[in-house]
Order: C-alpha cells, then structure tokens, then sequence
C-alpha cells in the first residue's frame, strides 16, 4: 500500500488558506444583508421581569427585535438534556446570556440598537462555586427546576467494579490527594460566526463555523418548527473547533430567526468578549483520587470522587461527568474500579466539550498519584507505568474492549529519546523530567441520537471527467478531515489526488456525518471513504472486466492505469471510465460505517465504548526559577499510538498542537471569575502561550495497526493532550520536589509550595 | 462615534495650536496601539483626534556615550534595533524589547509609553463588563471596584520605558502654546490614578526625552507570565553611575513609578526594600496576586542588589 | 466622514471613511478583501496584520484615515501572477497551518521579516512572530517553514 497513504501530504486547501482565499464564514456577503446586536444579562441569575424594546425598535436601521418568548423551545445537543434556550425566557442564568437581539441595517446600528433594549431584572441567589450547589436550596432558587432534592445538581454518574474502597484500604501503598483545576477554553482564533438566509421557497440556508453541522440541522428544525427538509447547514473553512463549535448554539437559532422575520441575509459574527462567554470549554473540576499499589508496585485499585463545575447549561455534560471516570480504566490494569461524578450547574458561562473531553483532569490526577506511588514503592516511575500497562486485545474492567495497544512501544520511546534512564532524578535542583501516560477513544461507539443509522455516510461518484467527487458530511476543523477523503480516493483507485474532489459537510448535499468530535472522524469517515471507493473499483473493474474478458480480480488500479500484470488489459483511467460509464453515465457508489456491538450489560456500559483506543506516553523537561516560582518547560517528547498515520503531517500537527494546548492549562491559561462575571474575556489576559513560552518539541507516531480502523488508523486529536499536563507536573516535582495539585501552576502557587518545604 | 475630527499637523506648532484650539477634548494619536484598545472598549471617545505621525521632527534621533536625545514619536522597534542605543544605554534597549510584540514596536512610539494610560483589571474591561460589574472611579461611577473606596484610584502605571528612562535620570522636553519647557522625567507622573500625568499646559506635547547619564551598571527585570505581549506585573529598573549612586525605578505595582535614590553605600539591602515598598500603593488589581507582587519587589531588588555588588 | 486614497495591492482606492473606522473594517466591508482576519479585534492575536508601506501593522487598531495617501500590501497582495512567496509554499507544504485561520497573519508578519532578516536564525523566528496566536500547530511547524523559506530566498 502506500502511494498516498502514510505519506506526509499538504492539506488540500492549503494553498487557498496561505493566500486568503479560503472562505471562512465571516467573509461571506449577501445582497441586502443585515447584521445581529445581542442584548445580554449583566446578571448572574435573574428573573426578567420586563423587557421593553420599543426604544430599540425605534432606532433608525434596526429591522426587528426579538427576545426569548419568539424562540422558546428547548434544546441541547443531547437529546437527554435540553435545557436552554435561544434566548433567556424567564430568567438569565449567567452574566452574558442573550437576552434579546435586534438585526440591523449595519453592525454599528445592530450594537446601537442592541444597546437600547431595557430589561428590568430581579436577582435571585448566586450559586458561583459548586459547593455552593452541593448543597440545599429553596425550589425558587434552583437555577433549573428539572434538577433533584433541592440541588443545583445536573448529573451523578457513578460506576463501581469490584469494591474498591476496600480495595484501597486493603493495599500495601495508597494514597489519596485532592486536586484542582481552573477551567479553560478552546479561545480558536476564529470567533462563531453564522449567516441565515430564508429563501423564497420557505427553505432555511445557514452558514455556520460548526463542528456538527447534523445536530444544527436537527435542532434549528426542532426550535424553529421548519421541516428537516427544508433546512440546509453547511460549514465553510473554518477556524478551530477543539470542541467549541460542536453544540447548536444560541445565536444560530436567533439569527435564523431573524432571516426569517426579515425576509434578508442575516450575519452574525460574536466579538472575542462573546466568545468567551459562549465557553462550552473544560469543565472546572475538583476531585479527590485515590489508587493502590501492591509493594511490587502493581495497581491494585483507583476510585475517585469527582465533581464538575458545569456552569449554566448541559452542553454536553452528561457525557462529560460519564468520561470522567471511565476513561480512567487505561492504559493500565485496574481491577478494583469506581468512580462517582457531579456534574453541578452554577451561574457562569456553561462547560462543554473540549479536547481531550472530562478525561484530561482526571489523567493528571492519576498520572500524579501514580508518580507518587512510584516514589513510595522505590521504583522508577516509566517502570511503574511499564509493568501496568493493559495488554492488546483485552478488556478493561468496565469492559470497554482494547484491540491494538502500542503504549509499551510508546513509553520505550520517550524514554530512550529524552535521555530519562541518565538523567530522571538527576538533574541539578530546578531542572527536572516528568512522565505520563494516556489513552483516549477514537469514537464513542454509541451515537448520541438513537436510530438504526450508520455512524456516517460517504457517498463517491464518478463521471465522464475521470473525477472522483466524494460527498461527505464530514466536517474538517483544520484537522485535514477533506484531505483524508482525497488521499483515500486516490490510494484506493490508484490515481492521483488532484482527481479527487470533495463535497462536504452540506446538510443538502451530502449525507449525514455526525460530526466532529470524540475524535470520530478518521476511524468512521475514514472507513465509509474507503468502502464508498471500493465499491467504485468493483464497479469499474467488473465493467472493464466484462468488456475486455480478463478476471475481475487480476485487474489492478495504479499510477492512473487500470491494468493486469499479463498486459492483456492495458487502460488509461479515462479509458477505463469511459468503459465503466457505458450505458448508465455517471454512478455514487455508498459507504458507511456502524460501529460493533460492545460493552457490558450493566447500567452506563455504554459510555467510554469505542471501536479502537489510541494510546500515547509523554515525557516534559521543565526549569523552575527559584526566586520568581515561573515554570519554563523546555522540552516535551510525546509518542503517540494513533494505529496508522493517513497523513504524518497531519498526525505531527495534532500532537504539537495538543502539547501546546495542554501547556497552556497547566502554566498560564484560566477563565477568571468576579462574582460570576468573567474577568479576562480577552487574549490579553487569558493567556495562551506564545511562540516563546513554547517548548522544543520531539513527537514520533507509533503505529499498532489496527484491525478495525481504516489502514489500521486510530485517532490523533485528542489523545495527545491527555498525558501533556501530568508529564508536566511530574517534571516539576522531579526538579524542585513539590506536587502541584491545583492548576494552572502559576508562580505564586509554586512559590508557596516550596517555602512548605515540598510535600512528601 | 462617527463625528469625531481628525486632524494631521505636519509640525509640532501646528499640533500644540490645534490641541489648545480644541482644549478640552483632543487626543494625541501617536502609535494609536494603547489608545484604541480603549476606544474599542468604550473607555474613551475621542471627538478631535491630533495625529503625531507626520511631523518628522519628533523622529530624530542622537545618541553618544554621555548624551541621549530621542524625539517623542521614535518607536520602540527602532530604540530595539539602534545599535548606539544598545551600546551605550542598553537597559534602554532591554526595556523596549519587553514590551508587547515585534509588530505592535513597529507603531508604537516613546512619547505613547511614556503617556500610556494606568490600567487595572476592573478598569480594563469591556463597555458591557462595566455595566454589569459597576462603573469606577477612574470610569464613570463613584468607587473604587477594587477597594471599595471612594476617593483613591490605584490604578498602575504599565510603562516599562518609563522606570528604564527615570533609572537614566531623564528629562523631558514639552511644547505649549506659551513656550517650551524642560522637566525630570519623573516629575510627569501622579501618584493618583486618576490623574496619572501632570498637566502639561495648553496644548502640552513631550517632544524630547534625554539624559546625559553614563551609568556604570545596568539591571532590568519584568514580571510577567508570558514572553511577549503581556503588560508589566512589575518593572524594575536600576542604575548605578560613576559616582556610586543607585538609582532603582519600580514601575507596575503602584499609580507612579517609585524611584528611590540613594548612595549605593549608604543604604542597606532591607532599606532599600522598606522604602520601596513604603512608597508603593499596591492593590489586587493585576493579574498576578498581590501577596506574590509584594514578595516579587523584594525579590527583585535583592537579585539586583547582588547583581551590583 | 472624510475622503481618503489607499494604494492597495497596487490598485488606488477612493473611499469614505470615519476617524474611527479601522483599517480591518475598511478592508473586509468596504473593500471586501476579506483574506485579512479579525481574530481578537484588539491587538493580542496578530490575524489582521497588514503592511503599511511595508512595514507590518495590526489593521485591527490602526485608523484607515491615518492611512490616507499610503502604501497597503494585504495577502491579496503577496504571492501574485502565479507565484507564492516561498513563505506561503512552505507553509502550505510543511503543514505549517491547520485551520488556516492565523495563516495570513502569519504571513504578512515572516514575509517583511524575512526581507530584513534574511539570515533569521530559529530563534529570530520565534521572536518575529512572538505577536501571532496560533491554537492549532503549537507553532512548530510554523517556525520551521519560515526557516525553509529564508533558506528558499537565500538560494535564490
């Protein structure tokens, strides 16, 4: 195999992004179009008692007005919690929420007029920190009424696997640490945007930066009251998702709506301020994690106590407070499992999803308290982590089914290429390295929405031009997801790539893909792509077959000939085409992906399964200045099982690019509150590394094969982030001796922790 | 917003005239970098914009071992890259180079960081932010959202030239409608945030900044959690000239840079600290927390300290 | 509302503009030259940067009446009749871009800086684009294309 597959290959339109011409959606226009103001809260949680919009819809330029009772139903990307709203109804939840919007003639008229919408609110009680949603309160207080005993509580998921408490209590070494964790954001350097036009035929077209352009589809059908087929979603380039452009959103239903209501163009593109208030990033999270070792050091048992902080809304929280825990089963053995998660709703911009997904918090924890046993064992820690390690082909106490496991191969890697034998514990004061371990899904096995329909759909056609057009709902962030649909077109038929063209993520035109996130994409899409275009070579050969009497299965696609190894078939592509397109023209072949049926029998089985896991080992070089507490990572190896790299280049970019993110959460990044209102809204002072606070980074691609992924490709945009953040703080106790457990490590927490003397 | 004037003076008597004709509600534009992110923020509205661009003779530059002139519209790229500049006063050059980015250096200019405004994180904050947290005393409202006082501002000076520029012993030059007058650098500054500069008289602008130090030891060190962009969360600069004495700015972590200048023999390393941090008003108002900004003065100042000795 | 004259990409301009219109307005909404990005719209991301007379300058917060009479070089602008500049070939060729959304920015930053720094060391790179936010690529291959493409220049 391998003219394309496995090569190092440019992005398709990567040429058209380094000259300005890929077309995100902000840079469309539409004749006659208007522009949306939002109006929202400036408190945290208030009932409305009034909204007066008379001013605003007086305001010269302002072409309607509309606030939460025009768009009232519910939604939420899991069908199991929607709750929110377009706009806030009865109360506000959160300092930012919309309140009310107004579509104007230009944006400064829409802010002008915006600006003018009065409400009167009457505040109700806070609840800002999740201890404060812990506990009791009045039913009027709650902040949503569906929630239990009096609680702000939005979700316990809890599993349990052979008693681990006493597991705990019963091995030679534990130890149980409490950790905190700020939350952070995805802060892509392109802020949502969305254009709605409604057409004269009362169909609905929406240009939106979505990473699911089918649950969009869905949800503006379910809210608006517009049939599913008359609605089209589609994504342009668009620029970052991480997870933050994976929900339907608030203001693609108000801008819709208000394409409606005018009958124009209608755009709305969110300030960075409002980018940050939409957030829907990492969960802030606090949790107490406990794991036993025997005295060789072999993992007896985890059990953790978690609660995530999920802000106003449910986002995909559910899921969130499920990965938590389970995805805490690898990449080592652990018999004695459980896990209990909180998911509070408090009065701040909701969590949701974001790289790495409820499992990046907890894996530094682990990753952690392992290195800690280490220590109390005598044992280094990459042997701890070696002799724990799951096998290939097992399955994981919750039952979740690992096929292909590199993570051994993995570990030896980083270990040899960052020196660790010569110098882990034996670098000068200040100076230290750090390990960790992750592995992550390539997938959630289950779809969120139940029905018998495959997980994605690709459809290939072929004409009498020789091209290939694959239509793919399949929506690419910058992951290179339309990239992996031409080279696998190209691999499969032998041709060559500018033969390859691609339709995709158009609700209308191509068929469903459930999105981009769960690192899904190239395990499924990939999968369907290459069945779409089997099928074409099946069909071409049988015609060309039939036509030249020579066997089917002697025919071979290469170098853009269709030919036998004899000579007696010697075609060109188009000839071979043109063969193939007799008497029935162009032909769409289908390919689609369902996943196996797997998981335990018990209650929340479901959540963790995948078809395959990636898994990934890291290694951090860090300085820690002893008078300023700054902490300079100087160097990260990572080395990352993702089964097979369609494309190297692709592959490099998302674990450099999980480094730097994960860096981020660990020395500098944090969403900020003041009573609820978010302090740094801005790339000011929310701080993401810059070119300089970024380390030298060495990542090499391990590749275990898989049997069920496409060429045996795993995932490779979120697992690497996970082992990041530990590696880190591992590294820092490896240099100064003190255990970071709260995140960000920002100089005053080290400063503080090494005048304690650094904890033993 | 969309009636303002903007008007471009090819001199600098040009610019004073048009400042003193529309006294009372002009804004120099100079590198425009610190005065549109308030604009954007709402935080100011300028009706009669002076743009400084033009007027040529605000560029010059000389530098000799004993005799620095820059004019006020130099930028901070071309003090970064002036190889005099890092001859003969490179904590200059040191200073320059930390602030903001290599791009935002090209336009921004000597005079605007001389001039840039005090910030605070309740100040610094969006239109809608105020609105719903409540305006300060340095916006629109009546308290201080940081203390809860009323009639004190603690917002920071962030310039990082400034405390560079006073450890040199700077002066200024400044034209007015009435003259040209020559100040220390460091008689500019208010310890007032609400105040900041002192008036410089009817269509005031700095023209000149110059020193004819010749210090024997240089110390710069900025506090701050990212290697570029980010304002000071503390700025220390020092000086020791050929007559032994120190000169040590701290900037970053009070209204007014603080200078305490003193024989180097004559004070001690505690004494030192003490009266720098006597003379700092700091609050929580920055990012970094103020437990950890105090210490950090103290930190500095020694690392400097022992850097000198 | 004032008149004002932008030579852009070789091409003079006539407009009407405000004093607070910003030259990243001008460009995207008058002038549909939408290849420039408003990331941030405040300076702290480096998506919008252009070049003013050659110099680079975030077009987020430099006033387009200040512009009046100048030079302007957007990406519209680099890499024309067929050729990219050997900083957008790297680019695109090394992976230096994912989304693609910063890639401008990028480019109006190395593409000045690599014309007065022709010998830029990495560490030079670094500090060229110390202002430019990237969320996708960690910066790495971003730094190693430009250092391809000061190769690329050097050779001719």
């Amino acid at each position: 195999m391998g003219k394309v597959i496995g090569k190092p290959t440019p992005l398709i339109d990567a040429v058209q992004k380094v000259t300005g011409k890929a077309m995100y959606t902000d840079d469309f226009k539409f004749p006659n179009m208007v522009y949306v103001g939002l109006h929202r809260s400036p408190h945290a949680h208030a009932k409305i008692m009034s909204i007066d919009t008379s001013v605003a819809a007086a305001h010269p330029g302002i072409k309607a007005v509309i606030t939460g009772k025009d768009i009232p139903i519910a939604f939420g990307v899991l069908p199991i919690s929607p709750d929110e709203t377009a706009m806030a109804v009865d109360k506000v939840r959160y300092v930012g929420e919309i309140v009310a919007a107004v579509a104007g003639e230009t944006p400064e008229a829409a802010r002008a007029g915006a600006d003018l919408i009065r409400v009167s609110y009457k505040p109700i009680k806070n609840f800002i920190t999740p201890d404060e949603s812990l506990v009791e309160c009045s039913e009027d207080e709650k902040i949503h009424q569906h929630t239990k005993n009096s609680k702000n509580i939005h979700k316990i998921a809890d599993l349990s696997f052979n008693d681990p408490k006493d597991g705990i209590a019963s091995s030679s070494f534990t130890r149980s640490v409490d950790f905190k964790f700020a939350g952070v954001t995805h802060a892509f350097t392109e802020p949502h945007s969305t254009i709605a036009v409604w057409n004269g035929d009362e169909s609905l077209l929406v240009i939106t930066a979505t990473q699911v352009p089918h649950y969009l589809h869905r949800t503006l059908s379910k809210v608006l009251d517009i049939p599913l087929h008359k609605i089209q979603v589609k994504k342009p380039a668009l620029g970052g998702g991480f997870g933050g452009k994976s929900d339907p959103f608030p203001h693609e239903m108000i801008t819709s709506k208000l394409a409606i209501l005018t009958n124009r163009p209608v755009k709305c593109t969110l300030t960075r301020e409002e980018v940050f208030l939409t957030n829907h990033g990492r969960h802030p999270t606090e949790m107490t994690m406990s794991v036993g070792c025997d005295a060789d050091g072999k993992i007896t048992a985890l059990d953790t106590d978690i609660v995530i902080d999920g802000g106003a809304y449910g986002s995909f929280g559910v899921v969130t407070a499920y990965y938590n825990g389970v995805l805490l089963q690898g990449p080592y053995k652990i018999d004695r499992f459980g896990f209990i998660t909180r998911r509070v709703y408090t009065n701040k911009p909701q969590s949701g999803a974001m790289r790495g997904h409820g499992a990046v918090n907890p894996r530094y924890a682990v990753e952690v308290v392992l290195d800690m046993l280490a220590h109390d064992v005598g044992m280094d820690p990459c042997d701890f982590r070696q002799q724990n390690f799951l096998s290939e082909n097992t399955k994981t106490v919750g039952e979740l089914r690992i096929t292909s496991n590199g993570i051994r191969e993995c570990l030896e890697t980083v270990r040899r290429k960052s020196g660790w034998d010569d110098r882990y514990g034996k670098l000068p004061n200040g100076h230290g390295l750090g390990v960790a371990c992750g592995f992550f899904i390539s997938g959630s096995a289950l779809p969120i929405i139940w029905n018998r329909y495959p997980q994605t759909v690709v459809h290939a056609k072929l004409d009498f031009d020789g091209r290939i057009v694959m239509f793919s709902g399949a929506s690419d962030i910058g992951q290179g997801s339309d990239t992996m649909l031409v080279q696998i077109a190209a691999e499969e038929l032998g041709i060559s790539m500018s033969r390859v063209q691609v339709e995709v993520a158009d609700t209308k035109l191509t068929p469903v893909d459930l999105g981009s996130y769960s690192s899904r994409v190239t395990f499924m899409v990939g999968n369907a792509a290459k069945q779409a275009v089997d099928k074409i070579r099946h069909q071409i050969a049988a015609s060309v077959g039939n036509e030249k009497s020579v066997p089917r299965e002697a025919i071979q696609f290469a170098d853009e000939r269709v030919f036998t190894d004899d000579g007696k078939l010697n075609l060109t592509w188009d000839e071979a085409v043109d063969i193939a397109m007799a008497g029935r023209g162009a032909f769409v072949e289908s390919g689609f992906y369902i996943s196996p049926k797997l998981g335990g029998k018990f209650k929340g089985s479901g959540a963790g399964l995948s078809p395959a896991y990636s898994f990934g080992a890291f290694i951090a070089e860090v300085k820690v200045d002893p008078m300023t507490g700054q902490v300079s990572v100087i160097k990260v190896w990572g080395a990352h099982d993702c089964g097979k790299a369609l494309n190297p280049l692709s592959v490099e970019g998302q674990i450099e690019g999980s480094i730097h993110m994960g860096l981020g959460q660990v020395v500098s990044e944090d969403m900020r509150y003041h009573n609820g209102r978010l302090l740094n809204a801005n790339f000011w002072d929310y701080r993401i590394p810059m070119t300089l606070d970024t380390p030298e980074m060495d990542v090499t691609i391990i590749e275990s094969n898989d049997g069920e992924g496409p060429y045996g490709a795993k995932e490779a945009g979120e697992g690497p982030i996970h082992p990041v953040l530990p590696a880190i703080g591992n590294a820092i106790y490896d240099a100064v001796g003190i255990r970071m457990t709260e995140l960000p490590i920002t100089p005053d927490k080290v400063l503080t922790e090494l005048r304690k003397g650094g904890q033993q | 917003m969309s009636t303002s004037s903007y008007f471009l003076p090819g001199t600098i008597a040009e610019a004073v005239s048009l400042a003193k004709a529309h006294q009372d509600d002009h804004v120099f534009y100079a590198g425009g970098t610190d005065i549109q992110l308030h604009v954007k923020q709402r935080l100011i509205k300028p009706n009669t914009i002076i743009d400084l661009t033009a007027i040529e003779s605000l560029k010059s530059m000389s530098i000799q071992k004993k005799n620095m002139k820059l004019g006020s519209m130099v930028t901070l790229d071309q003090i970064v890259k002036n190889p005099d500049i890092r001859k003969f006063y490179p904590i200059l050059a040191e200073a320059a180079k930390s602030i903001a980015t290599p791009v935002i250096r090209k336009s921004a200019t000597l005079g605007g960081n001389l001039k840039v405004s005090n910030r605070c994180s309740f100040y610094n904050q969006s239109f809608d932010w105020r609105q719903s947290v409540g305006s300060c005393l340095k916006d629109t409202g009546d308290i201080c959202q940081v203390t809860g006082g009323l009639n004190h501002c603690y917002s920071r000076n962030v310039s990082d030239l400034v405390p560079a520029l006073i450890a040199l012993n700077a002066r200024i030059m400044v034209q007015t409608s009435t003259g040209i007058n020559e100040m220390p650098l460091i008689d500019l500054y208010v310890p007032d945030g609400l105040i900041v500069h002192t008036p410089l008289g009817v269509g005031g602008i700095i023209t000149e900044i110059f020193t004819s130090d010749e210090p024997s030891k240089w110390w710069f060190k900025k506090l701050r959690l990212r290697k570029s962009l980010d304002f000071t969360s503390l700025t220390v600069a020092a000086t020791v000239n050929k007559k032994d004495v120190l000169r040590v700015c701290v900037n970053g972590v009070s209204m007014a840079p603080v200078l305490v200048e003193t024989g180097i023999n004559d004070v001690t390393l505690e004494g030192l600290i003490l009266q720098v941090k006597r003379a700092c008003k700091t609050v929580d108002n920055d990012y970094m927390p103020l437990k950890y900004r105090r210490e950090m003065i103290s930190a500095f100042i020694t690392d400097c300290w022992n850097t000198f000795h | 509302m004032q008149k004002v004259e932008l030579h852009i990409n070789g091409f003079t301009r006539t407009l009407l503009v405000n004093a607070h219109e910003t030259l990243l307005d001008t460009l995207r909404e008058q002038l549909n030259l939408t290849g420039t990005k408003r990331g941030c719209d405040q300076a702290s991301c480096g998506s919008c940067t252009v070049l003013l007379d050659g110099t680079p300058v975030l077009s987020c917060i430099t006033p387009t009446i200040r512009c009046d009479g100048h030079n302007i070089l957007t990406i519209e602008g680099i890499g024309v009749n067929g050729h990219l500049h050997p900083v957008q070939e790297r680019l695109a060729s090394d992976g230096g871009l994912q989304c693609g959304f910063c890639t401008p920015g990028v480019v109006m930053t190395a593409v000045p800086f690599l014309q007065e720094n022709p010998n830029a060391t990495d560490e030079d790179i670094k500090e060229a684009l110390s202002g430019n936010l990237c969320r996708c690529t960690g910066y790495k291959k971003i730094i190693q294309a430009v250092r391809h493409a000061a190769e690329d220049l050097r050779h001719g």
